[in-house]
């Protein structure tokens, strides 16, 4: 038989005006945030462009390189350059894009205007339309 | 075929769970928990196996699989006879009875006549009726809760919506690119983890882009739903965590209130379905603490499976983000700590989370997964990018600016990393604190006091990091302090009603219930 030692006023017990008005009012503030979360929503039907920039983009490219291996990287510089790179490695995985002209193969990645000149090491092999171009090295042939 | 492989995720999760962690009789609040946890660990499981048989150079994922969920499986079944033929376990009360009845601490008769109790004294704790807020207020709560719940479910599903591919640069950069590799990469995967494309973090842990690349190879192809989906998944599942675990511990009134803090703040809902790997880290970081607190709330043989199951969400979480690892180590610090601060005190009590054998098979727990990570550290990756040289570091270390710039971005960040409106929540949470202030002195909480040690650790941790970087350090902290902050915001908020529980209307209440009375 368990016998109970007096009991101590359990703390909710105490429960006063007080504690209610302090859940009230961490619950506004809460409230307060979820507004934004239902109003800042992006609308329906709008959608991002990586898969139009990366995998649309590159999906003919892809199709004429090998399954596996590492590929060089010409593209614009400016602001855009570096997510454009990112974006092409995305698009092309499994092959590695190396920042580089120095390959046997190298993709060229202009979606704003045509390159104004090509590393002399490189010499163009198709234009897939939309700024996307193969090039291959002439010290490869 | 996605729904089969869900199936399959989900089934992995929920018996290695409760092939460690079950009871004769369900408690439905714990029940809650498990199922949880189950998407959580599902696809830490899915993951392990796909990255195994990439390693083993075995194409097999199905076969794989289904072996797997048949040992599982059997290890279930005989885990359930087991329970279903053991005689009841000895229990003691748990530190919050002891709270309310200090006359059981300690006494074994005490324990064997409740052992021969109806039901187990745990499961009388979780069954006492709650005392009830008063009926307004629990309807706000619960109104409240259920607003905010649909406005981030609202927001989180335009999201994925409008954001396929994840939002943001380390989406396709680092873990979907790191997926492709995996998955499109055949007997060629390790090609994207080495060091001509250091930008795509190659050291980085592989528990999303693996699991990804499992869903991926059911599919035959790289749906980039599967990434959204998974971000979904992560994002619910920690706060039906969060929920779940304050409604087993402290009752439905602060389950509900922790619930509303964590869904309504922006930063969250923005992040879990970006395709970060933020969130899910933070949620097997609150799946640590959560179990932990379970381990401690059970004493004998029944908070092993549980401190086991701590120590597994803890190496999930390191094979998540290297900010893992650091938590990881901050965790074994803190029990290590706890254990010899006990032992000091020769705390004979069997219940605290901090005794050397629940650090043991915390230990145990997290073993395999660490063991996976060094040998991915080792063999696969690449150095990370976050060590100089010692005297560079040393230099870093020295320099009286970076402390100070450190410092002032943590406090600035604090008030702003979740992207609240008008009211920061860290700020609601502290002023909540100040007004409900307990004016007695808590009772000890081992599993507390060591999870709040933890997570001082890793922010600790994390300055050191930035003190450290060779980065510049405002790029740095600009492009990756709101989502530190974000890792361990679930835990805080778990920690937080677990230490204000008692104030709001708790769970159990020993002597108040009729039935606890005639025991």
């Amino acid at each position: 038989m368990c016998q109970f030692a007096p009991m101590r006023p359990a703390p909710n017990q105490q429960a006063t005006a007080k504690t209610k008005a302090a859940i009230l009012l961490f619950i506004l503030c809460c409230l307060l945030s979820t507004g934004p979360l239902a109003f800042e929503a992006p609308s329906p039907g709008w959608r991002d462009d990586i898969s139009r920039r990366s995998d649309q983009r590159f999906a003919a490219l892809k199709a004429n390189l090998p399954a596996s291996g590492v590929v060089g990287y010409i593209g614009e510089t400016g602001d855009s350059a570096t997510p454009d790179y990112y974006l092409t490695q995305y698009a092309l995985a499994p092959l590695v894009v190396d920042l580089s002209p120095n390959h046997a193969i190298v993709v060229g990645n202009f979606p704003s205007s045509p390159p104004a000149q090509i590393p002399q090491n490189l010499r163009s092999v198709k234009d897939f339309g939309n700024g996307v171009m193969l090039f291959s090295s002439k010290e490869a042939n | 075929m996605f729904i089969l492989a869900f199936a399959l995720c989900m089934a992995l999760g929920y018996l290695a769970i409760t092939s460690l962690w079950s009871q004769k009789k369900s408690i439905w609040s714990e029940s809650m928990i498990r199922i949880s946890l189950t998407p959580g660990f599902g696809l830490a499981i899915f993951s392990v196996v796909f990255w195994l048989t990439r390693l083993s150079g075995n194409a097999h994922v199905v076969a794989f699989d289904v072996l797997l969920l048949i040992l599982l499986g059997f290890t279930y079944a005989v885990q359930r006879s087991r329970t279903a033929n053991e005689a009841p376990a000895k229990y003691t009360l748990s530190s919050r009875a002891k709270m309310n009845c200090p006359v059981f601490s300690g006494n074994s008769s005490q324990s064997r006549d409740l052992a021969s109790a109806p039901q187990s004294l745990d499961q009388g704790l979780l069954n006492t009726p709650e005392i009830k807020p008063p009926k307004w207020l629990a309807r706000v709560s619960t109104a409240s809760f259920a607003i905010a719940l649909i406005a981030a479910l609202h927001r989180a599903t335009l999201r994925v919506v409008a954001h396929p591919h994840g939002e943001g640069w380390d989406a396709f950069a680092i873990w979907n690119l790191h997926a492709r590799f995996l998955f499109l990469g055949g007997s060629h995967w390790r090609d994207g983890f080495n060091s001509m494309i250091p930008w795509s973090h190659p050291d980085y842990p592989l528990l999303l882009p693996a699991a990804i690349a499992h869903f991926w190879s059911y599919l035959g192809h790289d749906d980039p739903l599967v990434p959204a989906i998974v971000g979904l998944f992560f994002t619910f599942s920690t706060l039906a965590l969060l929920v779940s675990s304050l409604v087993s511990l402290q009752g439905r009134n602060a389950g509900l209130l922790g619930g509303l803090a964590l869904a309504s703040t922006p930063f969250f809902v923005e992040q879990g379905t970006s395709q970060y790997a933020d969130v899910p880290l933070s949620f097997y970081i609150l799946a640590s603490f959560v179990l932990l607190h379970v381990a401690s709330r059970h004493n004998s043989h029944l908070n092993l499976a549980p401190a086991m199951l701590s120590g597994m969400a803890a190496g999930f979480a390191a094979w998540t983000k290297n900010e893992g690892l650091l938590f990881v180590s901050s965790l074994l610090v803190a029990q290590v700590s706890h254990a010899v601060s006990n032992s000091r005190q020769q705390d004979s009590s069997p219940e605290f989370a901090g005794n050397w054998r629940t650090l043991a098979y915390s230990v145990l727990g997290a073993a395999p997964l660490l063991f996976l990570i060094g040998w991915f550290k080792h063999t696969i990756a690449i150095p990370g990018d976050l060590f100089s040289s010692p005297s560079t570091m040393i230099q870093e270390i020295l320099t009286p600016t970076r402390w100070w710039i450190i410092s002032q971005w943590f406090a600035k960040e604090l008030l702003r990393f979740g992207n609240w409106w008008i009211i920061p929540g860290t700020i609601a949470m502290l002023a909540f604190y100040l007004v409900i202030f307990p004016r007695r002195k808590s009772e000890s909480q081992p599993a507390l006091r060591t999870s709040a040690m933890t997570l001082f650790l890793t922010l600790a941790g994390y300055f050191a990091i930035y003190l450290i970087t060779p980065r510049d350090l405002y790029w740095h902290l600009r492009f990756s302090l709101n989502r530190l902050f974000l890792q361990l915001w679930p835990s805080a908020i778990f920690l937080f009603f677990v230490l204000v529980g008692p104030q709001l209307w708790p769970r159990s209440q020993i002597g108040r219930s009729p039935q606890n009375g005639k025991l």
